[in-house]
């Protein structure tokens, strides 16, 4: 039970992260304040199994693109749960838009999503934190922190803004005993769809770019938020921890695992 | 390297960085459109110093947070240069708000600095496809990898400058467009900057290392802060035929004082 006591805030509980994080974090003894754009509907198998095992979960929905909705919620949240301890910004939003032709709500829309909802939720949760100067903050971001999608690029420049933030953050509020790390993330199953680009190849054959040639999963990823949110981390902030079983390291495609394939191309 | 025959588009070309940059773009035979929003003066004072020396400028106000206002901006310098060959992304804002933007303040700030770097590309590329030439040299900073510790959605921007320069780098290179980031670190900037080519410190910075018996190299190992005209020089040779293989980097311009 390392998170025996701790209130957790996780940011977009409705994903397929959410859905990994919330119950896992839960075993681990925390109270849980998630945000469902669903109400909680589209979790309800997960908020059966976090009850049985004794965990407390409060859904929320707030628009955390709004500073004022965001107060207000973490306020009548607190009466509830306390304060939090552990905020999870797990907000990801992939839509295809091309630096050519790309439309500016389209751009804005994925921008406000990633990374808007980082900074109004930071600095919300921060705020609190300071009074008892302790807290955690992990952003769950993506290996297209650093490396272009070919895709989307609203989506990898709203991932290097978070970036950004994860390291202002831990010089501002780790002033005040508050530790602020990112994690990219990637690839997971099906990111070869979600980043279908016509200009670059990285997910081409994507699982074997991973040396080991086995994708990594949200179980994965959950193991290292709950790393990041107990006190064995103690002394990590700041950082961003690449979390792709070595995905980022390929180079030479032809020394991968692939089986061959008879008929394909070599 | 001579840029004879170019014809550059600088926006933020009233002060500091973007003057600079703009004077020896002109010096080295471009014609350069300056783009300002607030600094009008400023931008007619280019002007004024690029025609003085027998070179070519245009000036042309634009708010890089209005899509509108940066198409009808590249139109009208594509209508009277004949087409924009390179593109310096400067025009920003940097509102010292620590971690204390309100939601307000947070979109201004995205909205000039990121959004406005992206909209001023998009303005440009048609002309630049057309000739199958273009360079587009986005003004980071520093603080694109490393925290300000006072205005955390600057460098929010920052970071998100570098990855839209790199996808745009992927994404352009098929109609022969470079993109590239310059990351200055301090530079000196003002009314005066440009024309300042002595060593610089600033007092406060000299004074303290003067108490503590310190070389200023222990901040600056160059013995001085930036220059607008460091900016220019890299950004001359990033505009130049000789670097059409150089797409998606970022270069750091700080005198080493990153690596202290």
């Amino acid at each position: 039970m390392r998170l025996r006591g701790k209130v957790v805030f996780i940011t977009d509980a409705d994903s397929v992260s959410g859905r990994a994080l919330a119950p896992r974090l839960a075993a681990e003894g925390a109270s849980l304040l998630l945000n469902s754009a669903s109400g909680g509907q589209e979790i309800e198998d997960e908020l059966e199994r976090i009850r049985q095992s004794g965990a407390e979960a409060l859904v929320v929905s707030a628009d955390l693109r709004r500073s004022s909705e965001t107060e207000r919620m973490l306020e009548s949240a607190a009466q509830r749960l306390g304060a939090v301890d552990v905020l999870v910004h797990n907000n990801d939003l992939v839509v295809p838009i091309s630096v050519e032709n790309g439309e500016e709500s389209v751009f804005s829309e994925v921008m406000d999503a990633n990374a808007k909802t980082a900074f109004v939720s930071a600095k919300a949760v921060g705020a609190r934190m300071k009074a008892k100067q302790a807290g955690q903050i992990i952003f769950v971001s993506s290996i297209h922190a650093e490396k272009p999608t070919g895709c989307s690029f609203a989506y990898s420049a709203a991932k290097g803004a978070v970036k950004m933030l994860a390291r202002e953050a831990s010089v501002v509020l780790g002033r005040h005993g508050i530790r602020v790390n990112a994690i990219e993330f990637g690839p997971a199953e099906g990111d070869d769809e979600l980043f279908r680009s016509d200009i670059s190849m990285l997910y081409d054959s994507y699982r074997y770019k991973v040396p080991d040639g086995v994708l990594g999963t949200h179980e994965d990823l959950a193991g290292l938020v709950l790393f990041l949110a107990s006190d064995e981390s103690r002394y990590l902030n700041g950082a961003d921890i690449r979390m792709d079983g070595g995905f980022l390291m390929h180079y030479m495609d032809f020394k991968t695992k692939k089986p061959f394939e008879a008929g394909g191309s070599p | 390297m001579s840029l004879a025959g170019r014809i550059a588009l600088v926006t933020g070309a009233g002060t500091g960085i973007g003057q600079g940059v703009a004077l020896m773009l002109a010096e080295r035979g471009a014609k350069v459109a300056l783009g300002y929003h607030s600094s009008d003066e400023g931008a007619k004072e280019t002007r004024r110093r690029i025609e003085e020396r027998g070179g070519e400028a245009m000036t042309v106000r634009a708010d890089v947070a209005r899509k509108a206002e940066i198409d009808a901006m590249a139109e009208e310098v594509a209508r009277r240069f004949g087409g924009v060959d390179i593109l310096v992304n400067n025009a920003a804002l940097q509102l010292n708000f620590d971690f204390d933007h309100d939601d307000d303040a947070y979109d201004r700030q995205m909205n000039v600095n990121l959004k406005g770097y992206w909209q001023c590309m998009q303005a440009v590329i048609p002309y630049m496809k057309a000739k199958g030439f273009g360079r587009i040299v986005n003004i980071s900073s520093v603080h694109g990898k490393r925290p300000t510790d006072f205005d955390t959605v600057y460098a929010m921007t920052k970071g998100g400058i570098k990855m839209l320069t790199r996808e745009s780098a992927i994404e352009l290179a098929k109609y022969g467009i470079t993109v590239n980031a310059i990351e200055p670190g301090a530079i000196r900037v003002g009314r005066q900057g440009t024309k300042e080519t002595k060593p610089f410190v600033p007092p406060e910075l000299a004074e303290r290392a003067q108490a503590e018996k310190r070389d200023i190299r222990w901040k600056f190992p160059m013995g001085r802060v930036g220059l607008p005209s460091d900016v220019a020089s890299l950004v001359c040779y990033i505009a130049s035929e000789e670097t059409e293989f150089m797409t998606g980097a970022a270069i750091r311009l700080d005198g080493g004082s990153m690596l202290l």
